[in-house]
């Protein structure tokens, strides 16, 4: 018989938790509470006896200092009390460790069909808010329909003694597991079912597929296992291995590349190769850190003699616009896993996050499934915890608002582990497997989660997504596997590790099985959380927290006890074989029998109508826009807009320094409030040695022209982790593309072949600047679709494409620590000096943006230029000059003059006649181009010759000092004053947006 | 002389072990990382060591009150031995997460020699969220706390989501009768804060950062003192070096303060024995 126990703060203490929920009701919906009370609400759905209930009571539950509860309802008052539950089937992760603890303290095993379920039940006292105004504050801001539900009671219907009743959110399946075949007698059939089954079949995969299944010899070798027409299994199989997401079937693709303006063009034969690999390639010949990229989960560099540092990238984005929380907590958790899957697995020592949303504040018409400011808090919420939980130290991170985002937003996630080079005198990044070894699964168990995840997040997003995608991560889980796993590798356990990410089984084990050439799997093995899943299922569920690691038999037994030790499932399902064929069974009947090349084997190439129209052509033209007056106020204004103002509520809820290895925090500063304009973590305790790390994001850009968008993303990104002392000769980098759909349709997508172009000049100047500035692409991922359709105020729907994305990431190590660079300007005297050259290019800026603009002189990047001059600066900093170093990034010069002045809480005095320009004779100009190339440096007077002498061939200025006097001054190019203004004046108009924000 | 064998618990979502394991190094301590289960089911027994650390992190994911779940799984098979540990003149030390343990299991405050009754709690920060941070401490310089022993000031990190501390009236004038508040969040000028945020990150009462048990041999704190193991980890060291530097001097490289917790620990078993 089920018990529910209801759990409450003693009435004397203050509920942190209910006056959020007061706050957000107030900030978010205009509705005035007096007061939020929380009930944590524990629902155990197993056979306990009442004393051993009193005992999980008071020895686990209650803490009898601060608490009290009940297992009838708490007697709280209330004008309307809210119950808020999971939905059936959505992971509960304190539901799990509930279970945990009481069978630890009873000493008791749960049986299969028992469990605890946990929720809550808010007691609103209001100055009587109706029941509309409760259902929204359920709805809005407590439930997410995709994953909770809800039930609302006021004060006269309440009954004291039933409270909601005994609510119990189990899955039950009345269904036994069943493999269906599928008739393949015309391409339409196929189709026809794949659409029916959502497969998401490209229509010019079809005629590929049924030819497989339609050879002589295949059948013949199919008919010996008994199978004839492929099964649901198979052509789940095939769906989920050539869906965009894991094959990145657009960047695969074939392009047909026009330049429209004078009719030349070219023909591109897969993107990823020719813009991502050969440079790859081509550079890793060069640079000798480079130690194995292109074919793992992630990519590797050499950190030092002993140990190698792991990097990889990805987005979350459709879960994530669905369900902000559980989305991106999935997302960090499941980007953790590749760099344990890397190699032969290794240790997380730092993740970061890139946030592109709809602006918070948003007031318009269009309805997006959530609006932008609860799907940011949730996201920031998913990534804190997935983060937090994990012990892994989240040093950068950085959020970009537009419109274009509403329609689907991005969630990138970043991580970096590190491995030592040798595994018991083995390289670490190598790993094989062989005839014979063991298929072990670890981690969670295996339920209806995540179904159709990779095929969903290749479709645009609309109202009939399944939901069944969206899932909630358990960090906790995963946390215990990671410690076990770094353990048996260390004991020289594993074979191979890889894991179960998009695709589950069906792409973890699919793809490992290549490397031995064949796999026996037997389905009924996988652990389920429920009965009732079909083969299908199993194979391709997303249920996270998984790995796949091949044992050798013989290595077994110790590699279990060690999982038990750590409280880690790990399951034979299977072994490696060199058939040839990928051969899976269920309770010892062939489900699926395919030869292992089929994946590799020729599936027609994608294929792209680019066409390119220049600016100019496009009718894009510069403002006629004359200097303003008031500089105060400009200075202010942009200081606030969203894009640039102090984010700390986020970076502060991130831990940046569990590890112990923080070197260069996220807040730097006299106040410690100042963006870094990068991380560095010390990963190996014992060394001196540093990683440096940032990442760049300037998508407005993109509607210019693509090609100097990424092209400054990535310069920007570089300059960031020089301007913290990295070394210039070892940067490696990480794409990630995020694009709207390129595939030209003439209703649904009539600009597609723009988007197609944008693409192709996005890749090619990731070539062309990666290889002026030597930078490796160690790791990176695309994600297509980022469109949506809203619902507006009619009743009519629009399509919402997100600006042309790319986010770049850097790292670098530092040799020595102990000469990093902060951005605040630190003593008062100090030269203010400027390097690189301002031209007129404020197209996409913030300052036209404040205005309305878009513009066209897009800011370009000059790769051989720049990189002598940054060459220049590592030696600077080799030879420890600069007091502070800061690149110039959005907003331009005036934005970061304040920056650096804000940062030592100091005046400054600069005069604009001494900056290096070119063909530019306007203040507001020189203070807001975007230009790339460029720093502020703040240097100590005894320094000044050393470091001239330096930058003697190099565009430079010494434009002014920092003064003690804590004004912000500037003199415009002839000599007048523009703007003076309290340095702290500025930090408050910075901090304006969002400074109350905790 | 004798090694200080000291025992750093992991497993289970606690995630400081590697910097604990560190700072006991720096300090002098031969550190054991051992997995919470190997002391459970005794393959490693506690006897063999004369410090026992419970780190920080997110045990059992924290999802029923921060260390709770951790304090029910150490005192139902551990309870007495930890007791009859620190009878044996060994340490206990508490950090974040392990604090929370210590209070939920009884260790702390300990009262009348009484190890097992729950008085104080650590309960959600006041701000509503978890939050990182550098605060400042002042220390008692009347407390028993080995741990602290000379050292006045010290600035750490917190990084937690659960850190207020409370205890009834009574209970709280006991702890300070006893000189068991070690450590008090403070203003940068050592003065205390007075519940002021975010120098009091979470609201504490009287500013608690961490106690001692009355024999100054049981510690928690919700400050991380192992995640200030190198100079660089303070959040102004490129400031102060700098400043050191327009003196012609380096930047001080002298062990950092948070280590000095962790040598204090060491240097108490050393002269014991």
């Amino acid at each position: 018989m089920p018990h529910r126990l209801e759990i409450a703060l003693k009435s004397d203490l203050f509920d942190a938790e209910g006056e959020g929920v007061c706050q957000k009701a107030k900030d978010y919906l205009g509705i005035r509470l007096k007061n939020v009370r929380v009930i944590h609400v524990l629902t155990i759905d197993a056979n306990l006896s009442a004393e051993q209930l009193g005992t999980v009571q008071k020895e686990i539950f209650t803490n009898p200092v601060t608490q009290i509860s009940s297992f009838d309802p708490l007697p709280l008052e209330f004008d309307w009390t809210i119950w808020v539950g999971y939905r059936p089937g959505v992971r509960d992760n304190p539901g799990s460790t509930a279970v945990e603890a009481i069978e630890d303290i009873l000493g008791i095993t749960f049986a299969e069909d028992e469990a605890v379920f946990t929720s809550k039940r808010y007691c609103i006292g209001g100055v009587d808010p109706g029941i509309d105004q409760v259902d929204k504050i359920a709805g809005e801001l407590l439930a997410n329909d995709i994953i909770q539900q809800w039930k609302i009671l006021s004060k006269k219907d309440w009954n004291p003694e039933t409270g909601f009743g005994l609510i119990i959110p189990k899955v039950i399946l009345d269904h036994n597991p069943a493999v269906t075949s599928v008739p393949i007698d015309s391409d339409a059939s196929l189709q026809d079912i794949s659409a029916k089954r959502n497969l998401a079949l490209n229509p010019n995969d079809i005629p590929t597929i049924r030819s497989y299944f339609l050879k002589k010899e295949v059948q013949a070798a199919r008919a010996k296992v008994g199978l004839s027409d492929p099964t649901d299994v198979e052509l789940e199989y095939i769906s989920q291995a050539r869906s965009d997401h894991c094959n990145h079937n657009t960047f695969q693709g074939l392009f047909h590349y026009r330049d429209l303006t004078n009719n030349q063009t070219e023909l591109v034969d897969n993107l990823f190769k020719t813009f991502i690999e050969a440079p790859t390639l081509e550079l890793k010949k060069k640079k000798s850190w480079v130690v194995s990229v292109l074919w793992d989960n992630a990519g590797v560099g050499s950190f030092d003699d002993n140990n190698y540092y792991v990097i990889t990238g990805e987005t979350h984005n459709s879960p994530s616009n669905m369900e902000a929380y559980g989305g991106a907590l999935t997302g960090i958790v499941g980007i953790y896993r590749d760099p344990m899957g890397t190699g032969l697995g290794s240790k997380l020592v730092m993740g970061s996050y890139g946030f592109c949303v709809g602006p918070r504040n948003y007031t318009g018409n269009l309805k997006p499934r959530l609006h932008p400011r609860r799907l940011f808090d949730g996201v920031i919420e998913g990534v804190r915890d997935g983060g937090n939980k994990s012990g892994i130290p989240t040093p950068f991170g950085q959020v970009f608002f537009h419109h274009g985002y509403m329609g689907k937003c991005l969630v990138f996630v970043t991580a970096v582990g590190i491995m030592p080079a040798t595994v018991r005198g083995k390289p670490s990044d190598k790993k094989s497997i062989s005839h014979g070894d063991l298929v072990i699964m670890c981690g969670g168990r295996v339920g209806k989660d995540g179904i159709h995840g990779v095929t969903a997040s290749s479709e645009t997003f609309s109202a009939s997504t399944p939901a069944g995608h969206v899932q909630i991560g358990d960090p906790y889980t995963q946390k215990k596997m990671h410690d076990f796993l770094l353990e048996a590798r260390d004991q020289g356990f594993i074979q191979f590790i890889t894991d179960n990410g998009g695709g589950g089984l069906s792409s973890s084990v699919g793809e490992s099985a290549r490397f031995s050439n064949g796999c026996e799997i037997q389905l009924e093995k996988v652990p389920l959380k429920y009965e009732g899943l079909d083969q299908w299922e199993i194979w391709v569920s997303e249920s996270q927290e998984r790995m796949t690691v091949a044992v050798k038999p013989e290595h077994l037994e110790r590699f279990l006890k060690l999982s038990a030790t750590h409280a880690v499932v790990s399951t034979v399902i299977g072994r490696y074989t060199d058939s040839g064929k990928l051969h899976l069974t269920y309770n010892g009947k062939t489900c699926t029998y395919i030869d292992i090349d089929f994946m590799t084997s020729a599936f027609p190439q994608w294929v792209f109508e680019a066409e390119w129209l220049t600016p100019e052509i496009r009718g894009f033209f510069e403002p006629v826009l004359k200097t303003p007056s008031d500089y105060a106020k400009i200075f202010t204004d942009l200081l606030s807009r969203p894009n640039i103002s102090s984010k700390e509520w986020i970076t502060r809820q991130y831990d940046h320094e569990v590890q112990g290895t923080s070197v260069i925090k996220p807040l730097v500063g006299a106040d410690r409030d100042m963006n870094s304009d990068a991380g560095v973590i010390r990963p190996v305790l014992e060394s001196e040695k540093g990683l440096a790390f940032a990442q760049a994001l300037l998508p407005t850009y993109s509607a210019i022209d693509a090609y100097h968008m990424a092209a400054c993303t990535i310069d920007e990104a570089v300059r960031r982790i020089l301007s913290v002392g990295a070394n210039v000769d070892h940067i490696g980098g990480v794409d990630n593309f995020c694009w709207p759909n390129i595939q030209y349709d003439p209703t649904d997508n009539p600009n597609g072949k723009f988007k197609a172009a944008q693409l192709v000049r996005a890749s090619k100047a990731v070539r062309d600047i990666c290889m002026a500035y030597k930078i490796p692409l160690l790791s990176g991922k695309d994600s297509m679709y980022v469109d949506g359709h809203l619902k507006g105020q009619y009743g009519e729907t629009h399509k919402i494409s997100a600006l042309e994305t790319l986010q770049f990431s850097t790292i670098g190590v530092i040799d020595d620590i102990s000469k990093c660079v902060t951005m605040d300007g630190k003593v008062p005297g100090d030269l203010v000096y400027i390097l690189g050259t301002t031209c007129d290019e404020l197209g996409g800026s913030e300052y036209y943006e404040q205005f309305g603009y878009v513009g066209r002189n897009v800011p370009k990047v000059h790769p051989d230029r720049f990189m002598d001059l940054y060459n220049a600066l590592g030696r600077a900093v080799e030879k420890e000059l600069p007091a502070s170093i800061h690149g110039i990034y959005r907003g331009g010069l005036g934005v970061h003059l304040a920056m650096v002045a804000m940062g030592g809480n100091l005046g400054m005095d600069i005069d604009l006649s001494l900056v290096p320009k070119d063909e530019i004779s306007r203040d507001d100009y020189v203070l807001f181009s975007e230009s790339a190339g460029r720093f502020i440096v703040t240097l100590d007077p005894a320094k000044r010759e050393s470091f001239e002498k330096i930058f003697q061939e190099f565009p430079f200025g010494h434009i002014g000092t920092l003064t003690e006097k804590l004004y912000f001054i500037i003199k415009g190019i002839e000599g007048n004053p523009i703007i003076r203004v309290p340095t702290k004046d500025l930090k408050s108009a910075w901090k304006r947006p969002f400074g109350k924000l905790i | 002389m004798n090694d200080v064998n000291v025992l750093v618990l992991t497993g289970y979502g606690l995630n400081c072990d590697n910097e604990t394991v560190h700072s006991v190094s720096i300090a002098g301590g031969k550190s054991h990382r051992v997995h919470i289960n190997s002391v459970l089911d005794q393959t490693v027994s506690i006897d063999q060591f004369q410090i026992m650390i419970l780190g920080g992190g997110f045990s059992w994911g924290d999802d029923h009150g921060a260390g709770v779940i951790e304090a029910v799984r150490l005192k139902k098979t551990l309870g007495e031995s930890i007791i009859e540990f620190v009878k044996n003149g060994n340490l206990v030390l508490g950090i974040c997460n392990g604090f929370q343990a210590l209070v939920n299991m009884g260790l702390l405050p300990g009262f009348d020699r009484d190890h097992n009754r729950r008085s104080v709690a650590l309960i959600f920060n006041d701000c509503g969220n978890f939050r990182n941070d550098w605060v400042t401490l002042k220390t008692n310089p009347a407390s028993p706390c080995v741990f602290t022993k000379g050292l006045d000031q010290i600035e750490l990190p917190v990084r937690h989501g659960e850190g207020k501390f409370y205890s009834a009236d009574s209970v709280t004038e006991r702890l300070f009768q006893n000189s068991q508040v070690a450590v008090q969040y403070a203003m940068p000028d050592g003065s205390l804060a007075n519940g002021r945020f975010p120098y009091n990150p979470n609201g504490s009462i009287h500013d608690i950062a961490g106690i001692c048990d009355p024999t100054g041999r049981i510690f928690g704190l919700m400050p991380h003192p192992e995640a200030f193991n190198h100079p660089t980890n303070h959040p102004d060291w490129t400031r102060k070096r700098e400043i050191a530097k327009r003196r012609g001097e380096r930047m001080d490289n002298a062990s950092p303060l948070g280590i000095h917790i962790f040598q204090n620990a060491v240097d108490a078993i050393k002269q014991n024995s």
